[in-house]
């Protein structure tokens, strides 16, 4: 008894000196390396967000390389994403940080990039199988967010009504993460068992597809209390469609949306809360974990812990969501409300 | 002809267009010139370019093919559904084509035996192959397909050279000698400048309309498991709107869109002007929009440089002058 608690003690103890041995690094700044941020395509505020968040840690860092911000055009994300990976690893890029818009489609031209010794880094959007990718930024537990999005239908709902989510591309890895998610959480506790969750549509992130889609919703569904839309494009396409078509009284819109974009329809009602987490911090992080890798001074290893500069210190680990993957988690994030959106859309 | 008479030929003109831009990304660019990018430069457009090859025999027989993009996205998710229900992938492949088969043959039925628009019949079954598509994959991704299969998107055959080049040289060859050295290929030229003349010439127009649409279904079919190979995985919007991108090849390649003009060696010419140019603007680190933009204008020239009476210049007859 006395030597298996000795034996215990000295695992512990070797295990805290191991922890200590990695203990963080701190990396190295003024180290040359040219990298490339890709969103899922252009024009899009969040990612213009992540990209001035990158900008500032790759000023912060004093690269003397280059940080190019290319991205494919709307219609053609899936094979521009695909062309810019390539090209990146004939460019010999340091890293390509990546909000995967091609499913798993992408993952022969990000090996092959790897195979040229450019790192690449997810962040926003994973590559599903996780084939092709270094390590993944998550802005936040993506089982979290099934919670507060059950808890946002819940209060809006008073705990009992009708729920349609309206999500961005149907293979968006990100979004299906996040929606299998809540549906575990609706299923899970009892506390949700008035909500009744009818349909899952898809208005691939573009404006008035979502506009159309939402529409739909109503007429197809009579009793719908609110519309839940994982998507910063498809919450403020639905606020604007249920505002226009003066039914806000009967349908509320929640979901993953940005305050600058969705503080009117907070204000007049349309949209009472939702939730989301500050894309410059992500494009930031991901720009640290990215110089990080790139310069050689991670190696992306399973318990590595570095410090972000201002954010502090992250650890990679493996993504619970995605077994075999590694992920390094920003989170927590903000709900807002009538309350403090206003403030946040500054 | 004479080597100022070569220049002042549509083809000629595409030529030294094309040695330009060459020249100006082998200048800009170190990496332009590697045998790995010349290859990805294909590679990363080459189930188009198949496709384009086709089209270009379409739109001289004075029809298009607006269908080719949604098939190309039908094959690829039937591939996928096939073989996630458990067909093994070499037979799906085989029933793949079939389906590439029965849908072209299903646009010729509509254009030359009802004798219905062709832009008509291909925008329905565009809007039709594509649903179908969607209704297969039902808004998921399909991978895990097998590393043979891949490994022919993904690997070279010959070297570092990938099946789909040699399928892409190989049809060129074939469709080459087709249009430009067989009885067929005079028939395509003349029904498209003239559908009643070739009919009273004797020429079963009908039955030859059929045979080109089918072949641009089943080249079409090829094409989308080609892309499911190159990308090892398949969703609904695979291939979406690349019909835009390879009308806009073939239309830059000097084939006339009324019919009864053009050649395969534009149609070449113009598939590497647009690959070339694409892929020196993305070494550039070029954004889409403006890669975009410069496709546009280039196609824009390509149209109304003629109309502009620069034949003196640029030898190409104006598309009233046709007979």
């Amino acid at each position: 008894m006395t030597s298996r608690k000795t034996l215990g003690l000295t695992a512990a103890f070797m295990m805290g000196g191991a922890s200590i041995a990695s203990a963080q690094t701190t990396l190295e700044a003024g180290q040359e390396v040219d990298m490339v941020l890709l969103p899922k395509f252009l024009g899009i505020l969040v990612f213009d967000q992540a990209n001035e968040g990158a900008q500032e840690a790759h000023a912060e860092l004093g690269n003397p390389g280059e940080l190019l911000f290319v991205g494919p055009t709307p219609e053609n994300s899936v094979a521009g994403q695909i062309e810019i990976m390539t090209t990146s690893a004939t460019q010999g890029q340091g890293a390509v940080m990546l909000s995967n818009n091609a499913g798993d489609q992408i993952a022969p031209a990000a090996m092959a990039a790897q195979e040229a010794g450019t790192r690449v880094v997810t962040w926003d959007s994973p590559i599903p199988g996780g084939e092709g990718e270094d390590v993944f930024v998550a802005q936040v537990d993506f089982g979290s967010i099934g919670v507060v999005m059950a808890d946002m239908a819940h209060s809006i709902l008073g705990g009992e009504g009708q729920m349609a989510v309206l999500s961005a591309t149907p293979d968006a890895a990100n979004q299906n993460a996040w929606i299998a998610s809540m549906q575990e959480a609706l299923e899970g506790d009892a506390k949700y068992a008035g909500i009744e969750l009818v349909d899952i549509v898809y208005g691939d992130d573009q404006a008035e597809v979502s506009y159309n889609r939402a529409l739909s919703l109503v007429d197809q569904y009579p009793d719908l209390g609110v519309i839940m839309s994982p998507t910063t494009v498809g919450i403020q396409a639905a606020s604007k469609a249920m505002q226009d078509e003066g039914l806000c009284d009967q349908i509320k819109v929640s979901g993953l949306g940005l305050p600058s974009e969705m503080v009117s329809y907070t204000m007049n009602g349309c949209a009472p809360e939702f939730a989301l987490w500050d894309f410059r911090d992500l494009g930031y992080l991901t720009y640290y974990t990215a110089y990080g890798m790139a310069t050689g001074q991670l190696t992306g290893e399973l318990g590595e812990s570095f410090t972000a500069g201002r954010m502090g210190d992250y650890t990679i680990e493996e993504d619970p969501g995605r077994p075999g993957s590694k992920r390094i988690l920003m989170g927590p994030f903000t709900v807002y409300t009538a309350e403090n959106v206003e403030a946040a859309a500054q | 002809m004479s080597w100022l008479g070569a220049i002042r030929s549509w083809e000629g003109f595409l030529f030294a267009t094309l040695i330009a831009i060459f020249a100006v990304n082998a200048t800009l660019s170190p990496q332009f010139l590697t045998l790995s990018n010349q290859i990805n430069l294909f590679q990363l457009s080459i189930e188009k370019i198949i496709v384009a090859l086709i089209m270009t025999l379409i739109i001289i027989n004075a029809e298009i093919d607006l269908s080719v993009g949604s098939m190309m996205g039908l094959a690829a998710c039937a591939f996928g559904f096939l073989f996630a229900v458990g067909v093994p992938a070499g037979l799906a492949c085989v029933i793949v084509l079939g389906i590439g088969v029965i849908g072209g043959a299903l646009n010729g039925y509509f254009i030359a035996y009802v004798g219905l628009p062709s832009l008509v019949v291909t925008l329905a079954t565009l809007i039709g192959f594509r649903g179908m598509a969607r209704v297969l994959v039902e808004d998921r991704g399909i991978t895990g397909f097998p590393d043979w299969f891949d490994a022919l998107g993904q690997e070279g055959l010959i070297g570092d050279i990938p099946l789909a080049l040699f399928i892409f040289a190989a049809l060129f060859v074939i469709l080459y000698i087709v249009l430009q050295k067989s009885g067929f290929g005079r028939k395509t030229y003349l029904i498209g400048n003239n559908r009643e003349v070739a009919a009273y010439a004797g020429i079963d127009t009908a039955r030859h309309k059929l045979i080109l649409f089918t072949a641009s279904g089943a080249i079409s079919a090829l094409a989308g498991l080609l892309f499911a190979a190159r990308v090892g995985a398949v969703r609904g919007d695979v291939a979406n709107g690349f019909e835009l991108d390879i009308i806009t090849m073939v239309l830059l390649g000097g084939v006339s869109i009324f019919g009864g003009r053009g050649t395969l060696v534009g149609t070449l010419l113009a598939v590497l002007i647009v690959l070339n140019l694409r892929n020196g603007m993305a070494l550039m680190n070029i954004t889409g929009h403006i890669q975009t933009g410069v496709i546009g204008l280039l196609l824009i020239a390509s149209v109304i440089g003629p109309r502009l009476n620069l034949s003196g210049l640029l030898g190409r007859p104006r598309p009233e002058a046709r007979p």
